[in-house]
């Protein structure tokens, strides 16, 4: 039925030339910007660059007419921005001149939008706070680690498993969430996350501090990957493998976003965040719907763990502490809550900024913390805020 | 009883009146602004930074030798610094997300919390190293066969000291009238006549400043001290208020006497019980929740419907 109603909503306005002009020129500038930021070493350029994007979300907050009609170019010619965007994912990689740093750069964001977008169907969409999706991170991460290492199981094998193994701590994690609330809910997950931290930093089967180093590479038909891509003549590192498997994962939780926050499911989540007791006088299953949320959360983080072991070949307990945790949320609340495409945007924002801030070398912690704070007080509803329903019929 | 096990019920009291110090401040913030400074245990660990730079100072200015004198007036100096930090942490930072979600304020002192301490690893000179930080007093009392640090003595009493202190002020001052006050209804209490801006800042000054306190004994009782230690006095202390009950004085108490009691239980008895000690200390936490929701002492939640 869902579908039905969407396509209510598609066939509401015709595309006509200026929303082609609109959408190819929103994602064309903004792949040109991502791509001269990470391609750039010369400070002067990145600041422009930073002034540039701020002085576009300005203009935004100054004139809100100018984001609606973006938005409604956006629905008017879905098909097509997606396409253009799918498109210029595809060749991305090709445009980087062959940098590495660059794509291994773009695979950590990637990996990030993926968190950030697993912790939004909690903290966006039913606002229960969590700060253990770095937990869940590290679980995913270290079950697939120890399955390749020790037992020898194929990548591809271990995703699944890992991720049904961080599922089920979540539901172990959603378990306090039952009776716990706001404050009281969000320490239950900070400790969470430090003893599964304290854990792995403790346990000899994990590797202790020093973590598990050699996890093997994926490979896929034949083709390793930590093999470089040749493809029409062009040469790609091999970061471009890793690239493309957090693309898909990308995709994956944006579908999952999508067909979550349409289906009856994200319905009553924002229906937990509007008013926990009206909720449940609707007959809504409370605690039923807080536990998926906490096990969906895992589910995502998991699969970005499995990636990022696989990825890096090395992980230790300090890749998933308590402060990767906040960082995620940050990315979730700078983006916007509850809007998929913002919490990208800032999953993506706070990734590069301190990698591109080295230059400011000893002070680039302190510049980050500033301008999220910043941020905080200037843009409150984050990038790209929570956008209503539309149900057809505007 | 044993020495072993007077010696252990020492170590419990001292780190117990140590995390009270800063769960305290949580507890009090909480209970007036219903904000959850989360960057209180990195303001606290501030103060042994001043402490070390005015003791050098002083040794370098007016003291030609370091004196019990010095230290002294560098932990008064300290606590007044930290005082006036956290007051400068609200009003820059803190005081714009009064009207904010919980959330919001929470993100935002935590991003605070990483800019005090990359202030004070930048400020200080080689911040990013762990410093030595003096024992505040070396005497020994021999009781029995036990030697008992007046350090661990002077801890205890000073905490003590501390919380009778706030529960008078709070309750038979006229400041810590206007404070429940302000509390208890921001508006009605600017009707009374009493600024709100002015109590928030009573506020945090008591807060910071009885968290200063708990920082410098922290410092001397680890004997070091570094940039990022305030990260987990802050989350034991952040803790240690919630499982006894945000808002209650007694409950933060009561909650830093459980997880330092776990503590020490499990660095006593277990034989790798020091990389072992976070991770039942916080699983307490978890259980004391799973089984009290909103704290042992908290008030529970009446939803109007």
């Amino acid at each position: 039925m869902m579908t039905g109603t969407s396509k209510i909503t598609l066939a509401a306005r015709r595309a006509s030339g200026a929303d082609l002009a609109i959408i190819a020129g929103i994602e064309l500038g903004g792949a040109l910007l991502l791509g001269f930021f990470l391609l750039t070493d010369d400070w002067r350029l990145i600041v422009a660059l930073l002034a540039v994007f701020a002085a576009g979300f300005a203009l935004l907050q100054i004139r809100p007419a100018i984001e609606d009609r973006i938005v409604s170019a956006f629905h008017a010619a879905r098909a097509q921005a997606l396409g253009l965007g799918a498109v210029v994912v595809l060749v991305y990689p090709f445009m980087m001149q062959g940098s590495s740093y660059a794509l291994h750069l773009l695979v950590i964001a990637q990996l990030y939008a993926v968190l950030a977008l697993a912790l939004n169907f909690q903290l966006g969409s039913a606002n229960i706070p969590n700060f253990a999706t770095g937990a869940s991170y590290g679980i995913g991460a270290y079950c697939s680690a120890l399955l390749a290492i020790d037992f020898g199981v194929s990548f591809w094998l271990t995703l699944p498993i890992a991720a049904l193994v961080a599922t089920g701590f979540g539901f172990v994690l959603g378990f306090p969430s039952m009776r716990t609330r706001e404050t009281y809910l969000a320490l239950v997950t900070i400790a969470f996350g430090i003893v599964v931290h304290q854990l792995l930093n403790n346990f000899s089967w994990t590797g202790g501090p020093n973590g598990l180093v050699g996890i093997p590479a994926p490979t896929i038909a034949g083709h390793s990957f930590t093999a470089p891509i040749e493809l029409f003549g062009q040469r790609l590192p091999s970061q471009a493998n890793f690239y493309y498997l957090a693309a898909a994962l990308v995709a994956l939780a944006i579908v999952c976003a999508r067909r979550l926050h349409d289906s009856r499911v994200g319905l009553a989540w924002n229906a937990l965040r509007c008013d926990e007791l009206a909720a449940r006088c609707q007959g809504i299953n409370v605690v039923w719907y807080k536990m998926m949320a906490f096990a969906v959360d895992a589910f995502l983080a998991a699969f970005a763990g499995s990636v990022y072991a696989a990825y890096v070949s090395y992980i230790s307990p300090d890749n998933f502490t308590f402060l990767v945790s906040v960082t995620i949320m940050t990315m979730v609340i700078v983006g916007g809550m509850d809007n998929t495409l913002g919490v990208i945007v800032g999953a993506f924002l706070l990734t590069l900024l301190p990698e591109k801030l080295r230059i400011f070398a000893d002070y680039r912690l302190l510049f980050v913390s500033v301008i999220v704070i910043l941020f905080l007080i200037l843009r409150p509803q984050g990038l790209f805020p929570q956008r209503p329903r539309s149900y057809g019929g505007r | 009883m044993d020495a072993f096990v007077m010696q252990n019920l020492m170590n419990w009291l001292v780190l117990s009146s140590i995390y009270a110090l800063v769960a305290l401040g949580f507890s009090l913030l909480f209970g007036v602004l219903n904000v959850i400074h989360f960057s209180h245990g990195d303001v606290s660990i501030v103060a042994p930074f001043v402490v070390l730079a005015t003791v050098q100072a002083l040794i370098a200015t007016a003291f030609p030798a370091a004196t019990p004198g010095a230290l002294v007036l560098a932990c008064a100096a300290a606590i007044v610094v930290v005082g006036l930090i956290g007051v400068l942490a609200d009003w820059l930072v803190i005081r714009r997300f009064r009207n904010a979600p919980a959330m919001m304020a929470l993100v935002a002192t935590v991003a605070l919390g990483t800019v005090i301490r990359e202030l004070i690893r930048m400020i200080y000179p080689q911040g990013s190293n762990p410093k030595p930080f003096p024992n505040l007093i070396e005497t020994r009392l021999m009781i029995g066969d036990l030697t008992v640090p007046v350090f661990s003595l002077f801890v205890i009493a000073v905490s003590v000291l501390m919380m009778i202190v706030l529960y008078v002020v709070m309750r038979h001052t006229p400041l810590g009238m206007r404070i429940r006050a302000v509390a208890e209804d921001r508006n009605i209490a600017r009707l009374m006549a009493i600024s709100p801006s002015r109590i928030y800042a009573a506020t945090f000054f008591i807060a910071s400043a009885v968290g200063a306190i708990g920082g410098i004994f922290y410092a001397s009782y680890a004997g070091v001290v570094r940039f990022d230690f305030g990260i987990q006095l802050g989350l034991i202390g952040f803790s240690a208020a919630v499982i006894g009950g945000l808002g209650s004085m007694q409950g933060a108490i009561l909650g830093s006497l459980l997880i330092a009691g776990i503590d020490t239980l499990v660095q006593a008895t277990m034989a790798e019980g020091a990389s072992y000690r976070l991770v039942f200390a916080f699983l307490l936490v978890i259980f004391v929740l799973v089984l009290k929701p909103s704290g042992i002492l908290g008030r529970t939640v009446m939803e109007k419907v």
